[in-house]
């Protein structure tokens, strides 16, 4: 049963640039999917739409058959979206605080706030960092916190856009882990990303996006064969060696 | 970035980093009014006593603050000298071959870049020992009796502003850094250097500002959050006294 499912979803921008053409797209509880496609083919866009962030012009977001124009806030908290740059995402001055903006939001009493900022770093290994300037992190560790932030409000869906981008192989490799890790526990992850060759071994499904269409969706081992038409690069490893494309050991 | 520290939190374990929210406010405010009132030098020589002694106190990196208030200095003798340029008075050397340099205008200019300088101080203490959370917590407290007035909306307003210095602050760093790579200090023509710094910039916190709407958006932003839990300690009004004390000091005359 799908948990959440895009309809026929189109948008087009003021300047009249159509970003999303007839794109539907379900996903199920405690799926593992990964959006991939060139550059400008509208996945942004559309993990924007997921979250309630833009609504289209026509087509309509559900989740849990529910469109999600009912309750942006409930969809927003249960429904985490990691931005693809994450300093434009940190609003605290420290670790804590900016972990601790979205519980605010949602009005949780302070206690309640204090206990899922702890959790949240726990989960991302950043108990001892809590109290540091959010901009004097490195590249991976802002990454974290923006994970982090996004676990504190406890959603059951993840959309990470681009995660792995202009992080080095440690970099990619914590969070990574901690994707994964986040998948087993049984949230439904939702990943954006042109880099397969680090990821795409745990994914349930692949899905092409191409010129704002959904192109292809199915099965990776499937899938893979035919990206390099819509612009992303083919990994060298296919069929069954798909297991090695990780960059986990 | 993170180079420039100027409004930037540092966290520490000082008594002012432990400060109450809402006193801390009241201290800006107190000795910010204080700093407007000061008019003789043993008055700013009071106000520079104490902001310093509160940076010390503090344990901020007197080093770093100091390379981020050249551009405050900068203003400061810009003020300097139009002052005493363009204020009318007695010739401080009456034979002067190109302008003429008012004592009056010298005087003047002097107590406000004084206090440009004295107010940039006060506000590195305060910022420096407090997050942006904390200062915002405390001034929704404070407006929220206040009539008509939307407290949490000022409030984030304040926030959003000061997380905005900081991002336009890292931005420019790195923009400067990036035009020099390219040679930019070849064009002799001031104008075209700015041009050239301030569209990109322009630009650039235009985009900033759009994702962290959608940033703050996608985590639930809401004028009604989660209260805040203040408790003052005696030290804090210690702190609050003191600085009434010297506001009590400078406007005594």
């Amino acid at each position: 049963m799908p948990v959440l499912e895009a309809r026929n979803l189109t948008h087009v921008f003021a300047d009249g640039t159509t970003a999303l053409r007839d794109v539907s797209l379900k996903i199920g509880e405690g799926e593992f999917v990964i959006l991939t496609g060139a550059n400008g083919s509208g996945k942004t866009v559309f993990v924007r739409h997921l979250n309630g962030l833009l609504l289209p012009t026509q087509g309509v977001v559900t989740l849990d058959d529910v469109p999600i124009t009912h309750n942006l806030v409930e969809v927003r908290r249960s429904i985490g979206l990691v931005f693809q740059d994450a300093d434009s995402q940190i609003i605290g001055q420290t670790v804590a605080e900016d972990v601790a903006f979205g519980p605010e939001n949602l009005r949780w009493p302070r206690e309640a706030v204090q206990r899922v900022v702890k959790e949240a770093l726990a989960v991302v290994g950043m108990e001892e960092l809590s109290d540091r300037n959010p901009h004097t992190l490195s590249g991976g560790q802002k990454r974290r916190l923006t994970v982090a932030g996004v676990l504190a409000m406890k959603p059951g869906i993840l959309i990470f856009d681009e995660p792995f981008t202009g992080l080095d192989y440690r970099g990619v490799v914590q969070i990574l882990e901690r994707l994964v890790r986040l998948h087993e526990l049984g949230h439904t992850v939702v990943l954006v990303t042109h880099e397969l060759e680090k990821a795409l071994a745990h994914a349930d499904r692949l899905v092409v996006f191409d010129r704002g269409r959904l192109a292809e969706d199915g099965e990776p081992t499937a899938v893979i064969e035919g990206v390099e038409k819509y612009g992303v690069r083919r990994p060298h490893k296919t069929g069954e060696e798909l297991s090695a494309l990780t960059w986990l050991r | 970035m993170a180079q420039v520290i100027f409004l930037r939190y540092m966290p520490g374990d000082t008594l002012l980093h432990k400060m109450d929210g809402r006193l801390k406010l009241f201290c800006l405010v107190v000795l910010s009014v204080a700093v407007g009132l000061a008019t003789g030098w043993i008055h700013f020589l009071v106000l520079l006593g104490a902001t310093v002694t509160a940076l010390v106190w503090a344990k901020l990196p007197l080093g770093a603050l100091l390379r981020d208030w050249r551009f405050f200095a900068v203003i400061g003798v810009v003020i300097l000298v139009a002052n005493a340029v363009f204020v009318p008075g007695e010739p401080l050397l009456p034979y002067f071959p190109l302008v003429e340099v008012s004592q009056e205008g010298l005087g003047v200019g002097l107590r406000f870049a004084g206090r440009l300088l004295l107010i940039v101080m006060v506000c590195s203490a305060v910022m420096g020992t407090t997050p942006i959370s904390v200062l915002r917590d405390a001034l929704e407290w404070c407006l929220r009796p206040v009539p008509f007035v939307p407290a949490a909306r000022v409030a984030m307003m304040m926030n959003l502003t000061i997380v905005f210095v900081c991002v336009i602050m890292d931005n420019y760093a790195e923009m400067v850094y990036a035009q020099k790579s390219r040679c930019v200090e070849s064009c002799r023509n001031p104008i075209k250097r700015m041009k050239f710094l301030a569209l990109p910039l322009l630009t650039r916190t235009l985009q900033r500002t759009e994702e962290i709407v959608y940033a703050m958006e996608s985590r639930c932003y809401s004028e009604t959050r989660t209260q805040p839990i203040f408790t003052a300690h005696k030290a804090d009004w210690g702190v609050a006294g003191a600085c009434l004390g010297v506001l009590i000091f400078v406007s005594s005359g």
